[in-house]
């Protein structure tokens, strides 16, 4: 299943030619039938591969970098420094450190060492982001970035020895500059691809994932933190690429070139586009590059650009110079109302190329085939170890969650865990899972201890859980979310047999709205999917947060039938925890009846009803007996 | 020890513009959870208001309530235009709209003024100075001081004794929860874009009075100091609005005293590392408002 040769490799690098195609032709149009000029081709084929590197991270990550134009900064001092001649270095910096006075390599080992230099840098900014919890629209994070773009600013205009300083920085002609265009064209493929090959890759998959939905994505597995730096890295190396040809291209490099107006044209240029689209990130480097160009003109000629001879005198108020700025700012502004996923959102050329085929391939196969897949049998659990929770305690403040709570669990039974609200039965799923931390007592899988591990971890040994309120990955369809599972079981869980995911569709009832968005779904279906999505992960126990909440009663019945089957499907043991007492005395072997943090009984679902303690602190304050 | 103090006066005197300014921040993080990077706009168009009120004869006496005005009705104009449309978005879009909104008031000064300078007379007596023992402290200085003091104890009654603004720290602490109790939301944004544009016109007024000039660039650097003195403060935190701002007035003053020439123009860049590093080793302790999520 995957990777997919056609659908995550043949059709991305398809469609990046093709996107290649159309950009360099339409600059080439442009410069040849229009009369354009060359220069402005030229730079918007740098600023593509600068948007297209700030994409693969901010695109996949959800996380805002300001600091992408610093690590472009970085790169392109590194280059001017390593390619200048030392004759030339001994005119504006002499007294280069690092006996960077005497360097002189050609180009493209300096552009080499330049990436090595930046991805370095990249490294520690993205432990540090790492360190701060980045996820998906965090602030810190966005303003870790912006001190990276402002210290290597002021760095680099107070440290004239190394690089100019602010008046006269570095100016040079390598070699006769960049007369060729061919590195450009290179370049920017490379860009292409890397941003398409990456974003159907188990890493890109991944860290969309957690873009969408950080705390499921760790609930399954996966480790945002490892995804988001292998973003970065990829990111970054594409920036610096494009930060070295465009120094190259200049000749010279100052410290406001790679400041604020370049990231704020690079950022405008990708949510124009949509940030989550490779085709929407090269959209909106030629809509941008096309509208400051107009702009300016207007700006300078007036309205008589377009030959109307109109005379420009009733709009002298708006056509005027600088009205490139105003339309850069109006661009930013009234996308970020009006639509902020961009023209395109998350479009994407290879997988409109991939629903086109499937679709034409459907419609010429029979209809009536036998297209829906075979129902998954029940499996056997392949080992006998028992989950067992021992003398959790849990305190908030002064508030004791948990009080020596302990919970034992087989690999074929189903048990429950009762109480009334505020009794700690999420906090004990919680800690079970890893995103709690208990003040006492251990969590063990067979001879596993599992005690403090991050929730991950705990994932890939076999513990996977639902959420009370859903936490699907909404940009994702259907299909998608139950892949990412299915992605982490893969590498992690190689000694289950992973369940067939068109199987699991089916047996799931979600297979004739699988390739729907995942946000799109009603409530009930929304449940399904995100229990599929967990069995996905081929786990040893299933850990369910009120998996009825909000359904009738007829759906509560379903629901206990569903639950058995798919448990079945991977031989996993069931731990669920739920207010519906139909549902829980329908499905569970045993119940724990806790309140107030303590486990006050522990028994069959007759047994528990029927114990006078439990009727007192539960039953008999409820009405749902 | 004199010239310690002296460093004292001249950051209270410093750090009180970037509370005003903070506070300002602070407030509509609040609200909004925007992290509003167009803050020094208000400062931009009343630094315009000031130029062409003194061009055309104002005295500072009327030219200072014109620029509390211009900056308080500045303030609800952007959010009637740009915040109240993105309100409730994901912080990507919060960012950007804040951005969006800097960029686009100082590319119409830029269409429609002039890139170069303006410059306009600043009163007579910013630059007086009267001994205080074996002190030189400025007039302004004091002014400065003594409003600001005055400012932030009459924010604080609001805050502490009317509706408003039990409103306003209640949607501070919790604005689903606000909401529900009956907050209304509209009103509660609106007063804080009307505080928060108040405190950046008192702000704005001692900004000028001093700088004496305008440019359409002028907000960044105000913005950068309020942004920043809230961050310092742990956003959406007020009184912690009000110790940053304190808190950066006076390290840059330390800063720029103490460290030789060449580096002592390194500051913002300091300052931004300095929060990172807090945001990296400490990420609980900057940001009181990211609650821990519930599941």
């Amino acid at each position: 299943m995957f990777p997919d040769l056609r659908r995550d490799v043949l059709l991305p690098v398809a469609a990046g030619l093709i996107l290649f195609g159309l950009f360099v032709g339409a600059g080439l149009l442009y410069q040849g039938q229009l009369g354009g000029q060359e220069r402005l081709v030229t730079l918007a084929l740098i600023d593509a591969v600068l948007v297209l590197g700030l994409q693969i991270y901010v695109g996949n990550t959800g996380i805002l970098s300001f600091g992408h134009i610093g690590f472009g900064a970085i790169a392109g001092y590194a280059f001017a420094l390593m390619a200048i001649s030392p004759v030339e270095k001994a005119k504006r910096v002499a007294d280069a450190p690092f006996g960077l006075a005497d360097v002189h390599l050609g180009p493209w080992t300096s552009m080499g060492l330049a990436l090595v230099v930046v991805l370095i840098v990249a490294l520690v900014v993205g432990l540090g982001l790492a360190r701060s919890g980045a996820e998906s629209g965090a602030v810190s994070a966005t303003v870790i970035t912006l001190a990276l773009l402002f210290v290597t600013h002021e760095v680099a205009r107070n440290w004239p020895d190394l690089t100019g300083g602010d008046r006269a920085g570095l100016s040079f002609r390598i070699g006769g500059g960049l007369d060729s265009r061919a590195p450009l064209y290179l370049a920017l493929l490379a860009a292409i691809l890397s941003a398409l090959l990456y974003a159907r890759s188990r890493g890109g998959r991944l860290a969309v994932a957690a873009r969408e939905d950080d705390l499921a994505a760790r609930a399954m597995g996966v480790n945002p933190l490892v995804q988001q730096m292998v973003a970065l890295l990829l990111s970054v190396a594409v920036v610096g690429m494009g930060a070295g040809l465009r120094v190259y291209e200049r000749g010279s490099i100052l410290p406001r070139d790679f400041f604020f107006n370049l990231t704020l044209v690079t950022l405008v240029m990708l949510i124009v586009g949509g940030r989550r689209s490779v085709s929407g990130a090269l959209l909106g480097v030629a809509v941008i590059t096309a509208g400051r160009e107009l702009a300016r003109r207007l700006g300078q000629d007036g309205f008589e650009f377009f030959g109307i001879g109109l005379d420009g005198a009733p709009l002298d108020w708006i056509f005027r110079e600088n009205l490139k700025t105003v339309f850069l700012g109006v661009a930013m502004l009234g996308f970020m109302i009006w639509r902020p996923s961009g023209l395109l959102d998350d479009w994407d050329l290879d997988r409109w190329l991939h629903a086109r085929l499937d679709r034409w391939r459907s419609r010429r196969e029979d209809p009536q085939d036998g297209t829906r897949p075979e129902l998954p049998s029940e499996v056997e659990p392949d080992d006998t170890d028992v989950l067992v929770v021992k003398g959790v305690g849990v305190s908030f403040g002064g508030f004791q969650a948990l009080d020596e709570v302990g919970l034992e669990v087989g690999r074929t039974e189903v048990v429950g865990v009762i109480g009334p609200n505020g009794a700690g039965k999420t906090t004990l799923l919680n800690v079970v899972t890893g995103l709690v931390g208990s003040d006492t007592g251990r969590v063990e899988l067979g001879e596993v201890d599992l005690t403090g591990m991050p929730s991950h971890q705990i994932a890939r040994r076999g513990l996977v859980r639902t959420f009370q309120n859903l936490r699907l990955f909404g940009a994702l369809t259907v299909r998608e979310n139950i892949e990412v599972s299915a992605l982490v079981a893969s590498s992690t869980r190689q000694h289950r047999l992973p369940p067939d995911i068109d199987g699991l569709l089916l047996v799931a009832g979600l297979w004739d709205v699988r390739d729907r968005r995942a946000r799109e779904l009603d409530y009930g279906t929304s449940r399904r999917l995100e229990l599929a999505r967990a069995v996905a992960m081929a786990p040893s126990f299933l850990l369910l947060d009120e998996p009825t909440s909000g359904m009738s009663d007829a759906e509560s019945l379903v629901m206990v039938d569903q639950v058995r089957r798919m448990a079945g499907v991977v031989g996993a043991g069931v731990v669920v925890i739920d207010h519906d007492l139909n549902f829980i005395t329908g499905i569970c072997d045993r119940i724990t009846c806790l309140d107030r943090g303590q486990v006050i009984a522990v028994g069959s679902a007759a047994e528990v009803q029927a114990d006078p303690v439990v009727q007192a602190a539960y039953l008999g304050s409820s009405a749902e007996t | 020890m004199v010239e310690l103090l002296q460093n004292l006066i001249d950051g209270l005197g410093r750090g009180s513009i970037y509370a005003l300014l903070a506070l300002g921040v602070a407030v509509i993080f609040g609200v909004m959870h925007l992290l509003n990077f167009a803050h020094g706009e208000l400062i931009t168009v009343s630094g315009y208001a000031a130029f062409w009120a003194i061009e055309a004869g104002w005295s500072w006496t009327l030219t200072v309530p014109l620029v509390i005005v211009v900056s308080v009705l500045t303030s609800l104009v952007i959010e009637r235009v740009a915040f109240s449309r993105v309100r409730g978005a994901d912080q990507f879009t919060l960012l950007l709209t804040s951005f969006g909104v800097h960029f686009v008031v100082f590319a119409i000064f830029l269409l429609y003024v002039s890139a170069s300078v303006k410059t306009f007379a600043r009163p007579g007596w910013v630059t007086d100075t009267y001994a205080l023992g074996s002190l030189r402290v400025e007039v302004y200085d004091t002014v400065v001081i003594a409003i600001t003091l005055a400012t932030l104890a009459g924010t604080t009654f609001v805050l502490q004794r009317t509706t408003f603004g039990l409103s306003l720290r209640a949607a501070a602490a919790d604005f689903d929860t606000a909401r529900l109790m009956g907050v209304r939301s509209d009103s509660v944004i609106r007063g804080a874009f009307a505080l928060s544009g108040l405190l950046a016109g008192i702000a704005s007024v001692f900004w000028l009075m001093r700088a004496g000039s305008t440019v359409p660039s002028a907000g960044i650097d105000p913005m950068l100091k309020g942004v920043l003195a809230a961050l310092i403060g742990g956003l959406g935190s007020l009184r912690g609005a009000v110790v940053g701002g304190f808190a950066l007035g006076m390290a840059e003053v330390l800063l720029r005293s103490r460290l030789p020439d060449s580096i002592a123009s390194l500051t913002e860049g300091v300052v931004f590392l300095l929060i990172a590093l807090l945001f990296i080793f400490r990420p609980q302790g900057l940001v009181s408002v990211d609650h821990a999520e519930r599941v």
